[in-house]
């Protein structure tokens, strides 16, 4: 890489592997600022609201949201979207980027993964409540029923299932691995019995033998692997949820590799959203360095111009299709209807913010890189907004077009989801050690043994 | 027990032999005393739902405990479990009678369709019709006589009535709705001999005597005019709302159908746009008092009149402009231009009678008044006309005496009079100064609070009467379930006045039976054969139409004033249905308002006012005002706002309380329909709860429509819009499309739906809401767009928003051969039926809503929450009326329109047992039956000589969004108008 010459290395210093276990297994021990626990008290209270609002409207019914006929989907399927699509950059650094051997996901691997697991749990709690009687969500599986009934596999909503569960155990599988050896760690090193007893469990028996690591790697890789196809697939499925229908706005063939890439941008936002203040809060700057912030920086920048040209091909292709109806809900549905203005925020946020991150100077600035990550997250929401509802509000009959206004209900769900994904993810930060130590200490032994063969690159990344 | 036979479909009720017996003992213990007022509990329910048909039957089970519900320990011989019994009986509306078939399951009639023989139905029921049966069960009918407001018995109540008078009846007054009802007329007669001085008023918010009136000026007596618009090549309303309120309004929509398919021309000058309206071939938007002036052009126009109209007209018609004269001339040119006798000039109900004199005097002119088959008869009223004599008074009349102290007794029964009484007269007021006042009706609403005694009346389906139609035909008005609650009938109560203790609705009504007549041909038939009034011979005095037209005299000075005009709701009628939920839920047929009434204005007067849709408007008539929220209406006549009555009530009613403003607060004795006024925006907007807010077709060829001229020449117009396009990949392929060339495949369902003659009157609406137990959602859930209706009718403008042209297109599930919704269905609860059916499985439904996302039309309706158990309108007794062969719908599934599918299994199954084919056209779905002009058809497509299989090959015929390659079931026919070139 042409620019990591100029900045600053993945790992700063030259850490014993003692110092490194020293500094990142800290967290899991020392006392945490006060504000931590804080927020965390916010995000729990956000969680336990997300409780009665869920138990509320499985009680009622989803006649407490805005949903409406025409938008008969909302904020449900948008939160949904939104959420798993935050996943998608875990995903994509944890698996795609080890494949691909890229150094610098190490220390940024495991909350990334976390981050992907807590988003898929939001997620995944929107097909269920989204439906009118949840409680025969399993009717979406093929299950040997009595009556011989199955899904009809000709919707993608079986599909949808079928991903969303297949992604949150590979998922859960790959993160869970990649700690394995860290609890081991954290087992010999914990000052409790009690703790000594609970992170043995969770460590399964790890020794760090040879053979350990041996078959640690293959499984690793070959979760890896599992993983990729899944960065592509769950949200191309995701996006057929739209594009298999005849709704205009929906009907689109680039929905698979739009949706994709909008995942894998709003999820590197997310990263951004998380490193950030963590790598502050932890002191950690030398293991997590600007150059990661950097990285993820370029690759949200490049994923955002992927976004870019979707949203030129389908704008042209609703031009250049000439169909009135889609035409219509396009240049005026979308650009001037009601709640036009999410769809004006969603361009300048997705389009516009982005094109910052040019600027070596704005990637270095840390504050401003937080702030427009959250920009970004707000705007990829906002385009989920736009695609469902703008496209419901205004389809081919104008005697049944109506708005659409989300309740406080909604409002709250979404905040809840939001407060229990914080919540999950400060518990993760205060349990597990949210660096990998194992990989760091490879890297640095990586790093180490590249300094003493010379290799001029490495060397820089190491100084 | 009386002798039992069964007829192939009607049969007298069940209340026949159940002789009421609860007078004796109620007295003491009224019924249900020992409960709390509240909606009828289940329990009640099974009571009386056994103890109606155990009553019929003389098998009442006895000594079973109240915790058990009466199953048939003994069949009743008329009644098979699961098979619905029809009766014929009739609704009385405004004083006339409407012949109509009930349907009952296990005695509880729970569907209304329209009476084929009867001549004011022909089979067709209306909104009030198909609601009637919803309004039996509402639970906020009054249940037991009140006097100062506590419960009173029966007999004391019966004792007050037909207690002896000294003074011959002098301080008593009664107060009646104007009713054709020879029974009523016999036993006010019969009181009136007991107490020669008491005297009688009619009043009801809609005046009907106009028309009447305006008779007695051209002809010296009074008579009712008897249009048959199957006569009429062209027609020329005045202000005429023949489709939508006026009395046989469901007959003229059928007549008008049949003369409009052979391509008949109406012309339509109004202010508000009515369902007539929406049916001109050319309408002028006028202010209502502008109406005269028009008409006296029109009469100009026409020429070769008696000279003393031509001088009377041309004074009326000083203030015609350009515009008005170039459309007199035209129309007068068209109307002379066809054979005498072909047309018709009708002027409405709330023009002056002198308009009607005169529109009598052009029918003579053009030949159009002869006997029977042309197209203006005269006949007898059928109500009897108004007089001011010793027996009879008019309401000012009665406000004058009530003033003058000289009354100590008030009777009113039925209507509402504080509420709905012209303003001036401030009835309120008086009738609390009266020293005793009774008051009977369904309801405890304005009229029963400003009363000292409140006396429940029964419903008309659980009580006998009588009425006759517009044309005088008598019709019998039979029980379908003992009265629910402890109220007697008008009849009844009438007799209690001319002294009988022990009044009883059947025996007075075979009493006043005419003899010779077969009393059960008669109730099996609904009607008396052969009664209607002969057509009178007339003969024109057009000295006396033209000085009532010089009475007119020329426009006012300064008639730039605002006009403000009052119209009949075309969903709660003038009150009386306000607080029928069905009725409130109905979107109007233009504005597609519901729960609410607003002042509707043209686009230009709300400009010129500077308020938009929901803005509130203050409307002042002579110093009164009521503040109403805004709704633009596309061809509403500039200058004038018009206000639908019925709304504003106050009363026992919940579900009207709060609901719309009340008209009648600036409603005067002196001017009924129209006075000037003004309006104003004023502070504060207003929810409107509008089911439709585009009202174009943004280019896209939605509802077809053309001109006979474009027709002409290009008869080719619909077949872009029908068929298959042609697609890369060939013709799709599927089963039901397979079955179609193979005749041995059984019927193959379709509907097809004639635009051309679609009044948007509503009718099939609440038909498939009472057939298909269609859930009502309140205010709130409307304006979230979450109503419930299977059936919609989308009103389309075209044109400009001051002069448009529009099309209705009832829009509905239209079982797509390549349902969009069912392949996103990740259930299969969305699925085909070998018959082409778009088959909805509830049980199997998730609610995922992906199939309405994918509905193009967007006809399918979600169940948000428990409607049943959220909506109070949902609750209760309501319940009973709840058609049993259709489910009623769980929360979280998904709804919509069954073709009526419990019908045609209904056929099968029938056909099955008779080891038959279903015969062609045998099934006929709700909204089919109750369409008054049959414009919706129904039928099986593998059927080439079935009449959907014609419609669909008819040239008009044309698929909605056929270019989706849905392959819709449900076609439309062109909506075909044949407009005067010359007007426009």
């Amino acid at each position: 890489m042409k620019s990591a010459a100029a900045s600053e290395p993945v790992l700063i210093g030259q850490p014993s592997d003692a110092e490194l276990g020293d500094q990142l297994l800290a967290p899991v021990w020392t006392r945490l600022p006060r504000g931590f626990y804080i927020i965390m008290a916010i995000a729990g209270l956000l969680s336990l609201l997300l409780l009665a609002l869920v138990t509320w409207t499985i009680w009622t019914g989803i006649g407490l949201w805005g949903n409406d006929i025409p938008v008969a989907w909302a904020f449900a399927i948008i939160n949904f979207v939104w959420w798993i699509g935050i996943g998608h950059a875990g995903t994509f650094i944890s698996a795609i980027l080890l494949l691909l051997e890229q150094r610098w996901r190490t220390s940024i691997n495991r909350f990334a993964e976390a981050m992907t697991l807590f988003a898929v749990v939001q997620a995944g709690m929107f097909p269920v409540l989204h439906l009118g009687r949840p409680w025969f969500l399993y009717w979406l599986f093929p299950y040997p029923a009595v009556m011989k009934v199955w899904p009809n596999f000709k919707s993608a909503l079986p599909w949808d299932a079928a991903a969303v569960t297949t992604y949150a155990t590979v998922s859960l599988l790959f993160w869970y691995l990649g700690l394995v050896p860290d609890l081991a760690a954290l087992r010999d090193r914990a000052p409790g019995r009690v703790r000594r007893i609970v992170y043995g469990v969770f460590a399964l028996g790890w020794r760090g033998s040879a053979r350990h690591f041996q078959r640690y790697r293959i499984a690793y890789g070959l979760l890896a692997g599992l993983a990729t196809p899944l960065v592509i697939s769950v949200h191309s499925i995701v996006s057929a949820d739209f594009a298999i229908t005849q709704l205009p706005g929906w009907h689109s063939t680039i929905f698979p590799p739009y949706f994709v890439a909008g995942a894998i941008f709003s999820g590197f936002a997310m990263v951004l959203t998380l490193m950030i203040p963590v790598r502050k809060l932890y002191g950690v700057g030398n293991v997590v360095t600007m150059r990661h912030v950097e990285n993820v920086c370029k690759m949200t920048l490049a994923t955002g111009w992927v976004v870019i040209y979707s949203y030129a091909c389908e704008f042209y292709l609703a031009w250049y299709g000439g169909e009135t109806s889609e035409m219509y809900t396009m240049f005026h549905g979308w650009t001037t209807g009601p709640n036009a203005w999410v769809f004006w925020l969603s361009i300048a946020c997705n389009m516009l913010v982005p094109q910052l991150f040019w600027s070596k100077r704005v990637r270095n600035n840390q504050w401003l890189v937080w702030v427009m990550s959250l920009a970004i997250n707000v705007g990829m929401w906002s385009e989920r907004f736009s695609i469902i509802v703008l496209s419901l509000q205004r389809d081919y009959l104008p005697s049944s077009w109506h708005g659409y206004r989300p309740t406080m209900v909604d409002w709250g769900i979404l905040a809840g989801t939001i407060g229990l994904f914080t919540f999950l993810f400060m518990v993760f930060l205060r349990f597990v050690p949210f660096i990998p130590v194992q990989d760091m200490k490879e890297l640095a032994a990586e790093l180490r043994g590249s300094r003493a063969s010379g290799t001029a690159d490495d060397r820089k990344e190491s100084a | 027990m009386p002798h039992i036979h069964r007829p192939p479909i009607h049969w007298r009720s069940l209340g026949l032999s159940g002789e009421p017996d609860e007078a004796v003992d109620e007295a003491e213990f009224p019924e249900g005393a020992d409960r709390a007022p509240l909606a009828v509990s289940r329990r009640q329910f099974g009571k009386l739902l056994g103890a109606s048909i155990a009553l019929a039957t003389g098998q009442g089970c006895t000594g079973r405990t109240p915790e058990q519900i009466l199953p048939y320990v003994h069949q009743p011989p008329t009644v098979t479990a699961g098979v619905p019994t029809t009766y014929a009986t009739s609704m009385m509306l405004d004083g006339y009678a409407t012949g109509l078939l009930v349907e009952s399951h296990e005695g509880r009639p729970t569907k209304v369709e329209g009476n084929p023989e009867h001549p004011a139905s022909l089979g067709a029921a209306g909104v009030f019709e198909q609601a009637h049966v919803l309004g039996l069960y509402d639970p906020d009918r009054a249940r037991r006589p009140r006097r100062d407001g506590a419960e009173v018995g029966w007999r004391q109540v019966l004792d007050r009535l037909s207690a002896p008078r000294a003074d011959h009846g002098a301080g008593l007054r009664l107060l009646l709705e104007p009713t054709s009802s020879p029974l009523v007329h016999a036993l006010v007669t019969q009181a009136r001999r007991r107490m020669p001085e008491m005297k009688v008023a009619f009043h009801a918010a809609c005046d009907r005597g106009a028309p009447i009136e305006g008779a007695r000026l051209a002809y010296g007596r009074l008579l009712a005019p008897q249009p048959d618009l199957r006569q009429a090549q062209v027609i020329v309303s005045l202000d005429a709302d023949l489709l939508g309120t006026m009395p046989f309004r469901l007959r003229h929509a059928r007549h008008f159908a049949a003369r409009r398919r052979q391509g008949g021309r109406l012309y339509v000058v109004e202010a508000m746009m009515s369902v007539t309206g929406t049916m001109a071939d050319n309408r002028l938007q006028r202010r209502s008092r502008d109406l005269p002036r028009l008409a006296a052009a029109l009469a100009l126009a026409l020429g070769a009149l008696p000279a003393e109209l031509v001088t009377a007209c041309a004074r009326v018609a000083q203030g015609a402009d350009g515009a008005d004269e170039t459309w007199a001339r035209a129309v007068a040119d068209d109307l002379r231009g066809r054979p005498p006798g072909t047309t018709l000039i009708i002027a409405g109900e709330r023009q002056p009678a002198a308009l009607h004199a005169l529109a009598y005097a052009l029918n003579e002119r053009l030949g159009n008044v002869a006997d029977m088959g042309s197209p203006l008869g005269f006949t007898a009223p059928a109500i009897p006309g108004p007089r001011d004599d010793g027996a009879q008074q008019t309401l000012a009349a009665l406000a004058g005496d009530l003033r003058a102290g000289r009354v100590d007794t008030l009777v009113t029964i039925g209507g509402n009079p504080v509420y709905d009484a012209p303003v001036d007269l401030d009835f309120a007021a008086l009738v609390r100064h009266v020293p005793d006042t009774l008051y009977a009706g369904l309801y405890e609403n304005e009229t029963a609070r400003a009363s000292r005694w409140f006396l429940p009346l029964s419903h008309g389906l659980e009580s006998w009467g009588d009425g006759r139609a517009y044309d005088g035909t008598v019709s019998l008005q039979q029980p379908l379930i003992r009265p629910l609650y402890s109220s007697r009938s008008p009849s009844e109560l009438l007799a209690a006045l001319g002294g009988v203790r022990q009044p009883d609705g059947l025996t007075l009504l075979r009493a006043s039976f005419p003899a010779g007549v077969d009393w059960e041909d008669a109730l099996s038939r609904g009607f008396v054969d052969g009664t209607a009034e002969p057509p009178a011979q007339v003969h024109l005095t057009p000295a006396a139409v033209a000085q009532a037209m010089g009475a007119l005299g020329p426009p006012a000075e300064g008639s730039t004033a605002l006009e403000i005009g009052f119209y009949l709701s075309p969903t709660v009628h003038d009150g009386r249905f306000a607080n029928n939920a069905w009725l409130q839920e109905l979107p109007t047929p233009v504005g597609k308002l519901t729960w609410d009434n607003a002042a509707l204005l043209a686009p230009r007067t709300a400009q010129q006012l500077g308020v938009s849709d929901g803005d509130r408007v203050q409307v002042t008539v002579a110093g009164r005002s009521v503040s109403a929220p805004a709704l633009v209406i596309p061809g509403h006549a500039a200058g004038s706002v018009s206000l639908w009555l019925g709304y504003g009530r106050h009363g026992a009613e919940r579900l009207a309380e709060g609901v719309g403003v009340s008209a009648y607060h600036l409603r005067t004795s002196a001017a009924p329909w129209f006075s000037d006024g003004q309006a104003v925006k004023i502070a504060g907007r207003h929810e409107l709860a509008v089911t439709q807010r585009h009202w174009t077709m943004h280019g896209r060829p939605i509802a077809l429509a053309a001109t006979r001229e474009v027709w002409r020449r290009d008869p080719k117009v619909a077949e872009a819009h029908r068929g298959v396009q042609p697609s890369f990949f060939g013709p799709p392929q599927r089963t039901p499309a397979l079955r179609l060339a193979d005749p041995s495949a059984g019927p193959q369902w379709a509907m097809a739906i004639d635009t051309s003659v679609c009044i948007g009157c509503n009718a099939c609406m609440v038909a498939c809401q009472a057939e298909n137990n269609v859930l009502v959602v309140g205010k709130a859930g409307v304006l979230v767009s979450r109503e419930m209706h299977w059936l919609r009718i989308d009103t389309y403008f075209q044109g400009t928003p001051e002069a448009p042209t529009v099309v209705h297109q009832p829009m509905l599930c239209q079982h797509c051969e390549h349902a969009p919704c069912e392949y996103v269905c990740p259930v299969n609860a969305t699925v085909h039926s070998p018959d082409g059916l778009n088959e909805m499985v509830y049980n199997r439904c998730v609610g995922t809503r992906f199939c309405s996302n994918n509905c193009p039309y967007k006809v399918r309706r979600f169940n948000w929450f428990d409607w049943s158990e959220r909506q109070a309108a949902n609750q209760g007794v309501v319940r009973m009326q709840r058609n049993p062969a259709v489910t009623v719908r769980e929360r979280g599934v998904m709804e919509k329109c069954s073709y009526c599918v419990q019908r045609i299994r209904r056929a099968e199954i029938t056909a099955r047992e008779q080891q038959r084919e279903i015969a062609r056209d045998e099934v006929v779905t709700a909204c089919q039956q109750a369409c008054p002009t049959g414009a919706i058809v129904f039928g099986s497509l593998n059927d080439e000589a079935s009449r959907v299989a014609a419609l669909r090959r008819d040239p008009r015929s044309y698929e909605v969004l056929h270019e989706l390659g849905t392959r819709p079931r449900t076609t439309y026919l062109l909506r075909l108008d044949h407009p005067n070139p010359e007007v426009t």
